[in-house]
């Protein structure tokens, strides 16, 4: 269980990984092997959700589900859980992978290092979303009620989730 | 060979089939297909190296793909937002993302400026409809106090003329007045001049009657004075009336000159009425100022709701 070390990875270092439709990964590169602490046995079959950290809040992955159901891409900050404890921080950018008949047969994720200052933005915000979480008892509940959150909050700043993170994203010039 | 402990019981591989597995994946990604890695083709350093490499390969090209198309629909969409992320691309790949990135960005410049181009066009839109809807509104009542004014003054003409040929009556009715008063005053000359004749002739018979006409005679110089007097009188009317008659004729001049201005002024202000109200003395499609402001704002307005489109 989390540990608070974090750990870091390259800026010419891209993490990647690949999940079929159901989210299980069937690829995953050197890079994340590294800084998940897996090895390839133990990552390879294994539900996305392994390298899930309890400080990220469900609306976020309702979100990116959301936006992959649409066929759409999904840029997002995100912290994962090593499975020694550490956790880091990435610029998620996740889109759907299609066959040459335009179906789409998995997911595909690619991951930047982020900078510190949109580190340090978008824990605020999912700070702020667990603890109304942890307000409530069953996860339903627990998911609207931080999912209305976070449209309040984006709905205060007239931003939808994506140009939160540009935001954020172009201000730090990544 | 070297055996390396982490993870996996991959078996043991000959090279030629871990080659033809490389190859594959190769094949597949220059197909097009960018889902494909290569798996574990043995446990030797070398073969993790290689295969590794092929997968690093695969991992940075299928990021740039799915980046550069994205990046540029998202462009295409005006979500200039999304830019080409450059971080974890190296060398070729950085260069074509950062010119992508900037390409992106000029295009989200070029948008703000036809922005801005179209704001200022709405706002220039706004401002000639409401100066337009002023000046026409302005028009239209100018046109009908300037109407209302010609049509108040081509009455006043009319009244006018009108009291002119009634003076142009009285003076004519005044001048043949004055020839009767002289037909009257030359009979009255001709009674006195009688008369004088008369009072002579009565005095020379008077003479003769010598002492008993005395009285008589007297009698007949006393008529003879008033005869006298009565004819000077009449010198003295037919020379007032004469004066009268002059002054007539001067007065019938004036009054006809009078009368042939205000006609001439009243044709001018029958103009004025018609250009302002397009009246049925105007000009063949020839509009009133009314009609024209309202043919101008009627313009404007189309032109005014094209440009806003």
């Amino acid at each position: 269980m989390p540990s608070g070390v974090e750990r870091t990875f390259d800026e010419d270092e891209i993490i990647v990984t690949k999940t079929d439709t159901k989210g299980v990964l069937t690829y995953a590169n050197r890079v994340f092997l590294r800084v998940s602490a897996l090895t390839e046995a133990e990552a390879i079959g294994k539900p996305h959700s392994l390298i899930r950290h309890p400080e990220m809040p469900r609306a976020v992955f309702k979100l990116l589900w959301d936006s992959l159901k649409a066929r759409e891409e999904l840029f997002a900050y995100v912290v994962n859980l090593a499975s020694d404890g550490a956790h880091y921080w990435v610029l998620a950018h996740v889109t759907p992978s299609l066959n040459e008949h335009g179906q789409v047969v998995g997911y595909h994720s690619s991951r930047r290092k982020p900078e510190r200052a949109a580190v340090a933005a978008a824990q605020e915000v999912y700070g702020r979303l667990r603890a109304e979480e942890r307000r409530h008892d069953n996860a339903k509940s627990a998911l609207d009620a931080s999912w209305a959150m976070l449209q309040s909050l984006l709905d205060q700043n007239g931003q939808t989730y994506d140009q939160f993170v540009w935001e954020l994203t172009n201000a730090s010039a990544v | 060979m070297i055996r390396r402990g982490r993870g996996g019981d991959a078996p043991e591989q000959p090279v030629g089939e871990a080659l033809a597995q490389i190859a594959r994946v190769c094949e597949s990604a220059a197909a097009g297909d960018f889902e494909q890695r290569v798996p574990r083709i043995g446990e030797e350093a070398d073969a993790e190296r290689a295969r590794d490499a092929v997968n690093s390969l695969l991992d940075v090209t299928d990021a740039f793909i799915r980046e550069s198309g994205a990046a540029l629909a998202a462009a295409a969409e005006g979500r200039f937002h999304r830019r080409f992320l450059t971080r974890g691309m190296r060398g070729a790949y950085r260069n074509a993302a950062e010119q992508i990135s900037q390409s992106s960005g000029r295009m989200s410049e070029d948008a703000e400026r036809v922005e801005q181009a179209a704001q200022a066009r709405l706002q220039l839109a706004d401002e000639l409809e409401s100066a337009v809807l002023t000046v026409s509104e302005q028009v239209a009542t100018a046109a009908t106090e300037m109407g209302s004014s010609a049509n108040g003054l081509a009455d006043f003409a009319r009244n006018a003329v009108g009291s002119a040929e009634q003076g142009l009556t009285t003076v004519t009715q005044l001048r043949s007045s004055s020839d009767q008063i002289r037909r009257a005053v030359d009979l009255i000359n001709a009674v006195a001049a009688q008369t004088r004749l008369l009072a002579l002739n009565a005095t020379i018979e008077a003479a003769r009657a010598g002492e008993a006409g005395r009285g008589f005679s007297v009698v007949a110089s006393e008529v003879k004075t008033l005869a006298t007097e009565t004819s000077a009188s009449s010198e003295e009317i037919l020379a007032q009336v004469n004066t009268v008659q002059h002054a007539a004729g001067d007065a019938v001049r004036v009054l006809e000159e009078v009368t042939a201005s205000i006609r001439e002024m009243s044709r001018l202000v029958d103009g004025i009425a018609n250009a302002v109200d397009g009246g049925p003395g105007a000009l063949e499609g020839q509009a009133g100022l009314a009609q024209l402001a309202e043919v101008l704002r009627g313009e404007v307005n189309r032109f005014v709701s094209t440009a806003r489109q």
